[in-house]
């Protein structure tokens, strides 16, 4: 019997070898949240982002997109305070009362550069080069001087890893500017789209998407992208919006990071969700 | 760790950085080509398919934790694309696998085999269609990434690496 078992591993040893590496790579993949895979995450990602940071540096003497920051800061202030005053204009023009209206374009923001992007279909991701030590957290927004881009995911000292709005796991509350529309706002692989938004509800092309008051991840007010196109479902009682954002995504290159501290219990929550 | 493995580690720290610095450039619609399965289908193709499916998951991890990305996503599709790659392999057949263009088909493949399964465990939305993902997150990938194999079938040495 011990001589058949023995043979018989060996005959398919290939297998077997597959079968266990599989199950410990599935098992490592569920155990991505425990504080033992984030540190491990933190070493390899702070030494080796310093190398892509690097090489970073000499690519961009080639791409031509050095200096200007001060520039982009400025300019990523005036968007944010353009898109406030659109919305101050929309909200007297409906004679409504702007309670509670949060003033996103006071927060800091931290200028920061790509040094690395993970290019997929459904998991964009950026290396950027601020961390913990310009005060940067987990779950703070990132713009650049178009709009939203992201969401800060993962932090070390130097570095930390955003979340791009091409990210299948991020969901993101928004608005429509013009009418209150509320909705969450998805990557479906191809597209952001907001889907189940009831025909009754007035929605036009071009339309501005915002951040919504909803969300404890973001500030209200944030410009996100604009409607590109509505499609009926089935029932006809319900569109589907496809979003195209401001914010270049792939192209991205420098970045804000708005130094906001939301409610530590929301935010525990909302980021649990996007997990 | 085995002295096999080391050669292939040394060229994927310089492939990784370009990988996640260079790549992003050259990506089109965020299809982009895995230049780390390519170096993993060549080692496996040169040294069988128990030697390539380690290797696979090896620098799978190594990629994940160095991308910012799940840890394990890599390393799982790496070790079962590595595995598949090594049906490939042949003693005898070395030469013609990968100095021929039969590597970019066998790239083209795997390749996509292995975007297609990363896509399926990084991924929490249960929106994607499987049309999506073989079409969008395979084939495009695996096609993308078949062309980095062509300076392989054009420069290999004859002689071993």
């Amino acid at each position: 019997m011990r001589k058949f078992l023995r043979r018989f591993v060996s005959d398919y040893k290939e297998y077997f070898q597959l079968i266990i590496l599989s199950i410990i790579s599935l098992s490592i993949l569920a155990q991505n949240e425990k504080p033992a895979a984030k540190h491990l995450k933190s070493i390899a990602l702070g030494n080796f982002a310093l190398l892509n940071e690097i090489t970073n540096s000499f690519v961009s003497i080639f791409k031509g997109d050095e200096s200007r920051d001060d520039l982009r800061n400025e300019n990523a202030h005036l968007m944010l305070e353009l898109n406030r005053l659109q919305k101050y204009r929309a909200e007297n023009e409906e004679l409504r009362s702007m309670i509670a209206f949060k003033d996103t374009s006071t927060y800091p923001l931290i200028p920061a550069k790509i040094i690395s992007k993970l290019i997929t279909k459904t998991q964009g991701n950026y290396i950027v080069n601020k961390g913990s030590n310009y005060e940067i957290r987990k779950g703070m927004p990132v713009i650049n001087d178009k709009g939203l881009v992201g969401l800060i995911m993962d932090v070390t000292e130097n570095y930390s890893v955003v979340q791009n709005l091409y990210n299948s796991n991020l969901s993101i509350a928004v608005t429509l500017q013009r009418t209150n529309v509320d909705g969450i706002l998805n990557y479906d692989g191809n597209n952001l789209i907001i889907k189940d938004i009831p025909t009754t509800y007035d929605v036009q092309i071009g339309d501005v998407i915002e951040t919504s008051d909803f969300s404890s991840l973001f500030p209200p007010s944030i410009p996100v992208g604009k409607v590109l196109k509505k499609e009926l479902n089935v029932l006809g009682l319900l569109h589907t919006i496809t979003v195209m954002p401001f914010a270049d995504i792939s192209a991205a290159n420098n970045l804000f990071i708005i130094k906001i501290i939301p409610s530590k219990q929301i935010n525990q929550l909302e980021m649990n969700l996007i997990k | 760790m085995n002295i096999q493995y080391i050669k292939p580690i040394l060229f994927f720290i310089p492939l990784a950085v370009i990988q996640l610095v260079i790549v992003p450039l050259i990506s089109i619609s965020n299809i982009a080509p895995n230049l780390v399965f390519v170096l993993i289908a060549y080692f496996t193709l040169r040294r069988g398919q128990i030697y390539g499916t380690i290797l696979g998951f090896i620098l799978g991890f190594l990629l994940d934790i160095i991308s910012g990305g799940l840890i394990g996503a890599y390393m799982f599709s790496f070790t079962i694309s590595a595995f598949i790659v090594g049906y490939f392999y042949g003693e005898n057949k070395i030469d013609i696998n990968v100095s021929t263009y039969f590597l970019l088909f066998i790239l083209f493949i795997c390749g996509s085999i292995n975007s297609f399964l990363f896509a399926v465990v990084s991924s929490s939305n249960s929106n994607l269609s499987l049309f999506f993902m073989i079409l969008e997150e395979g084939i495009l990938h695996g096609f993308y990434t078949a062309l980095f194999g062509l300076p392989i079938v054009i420069f290999h040495p004859k002689e071993g690496i």
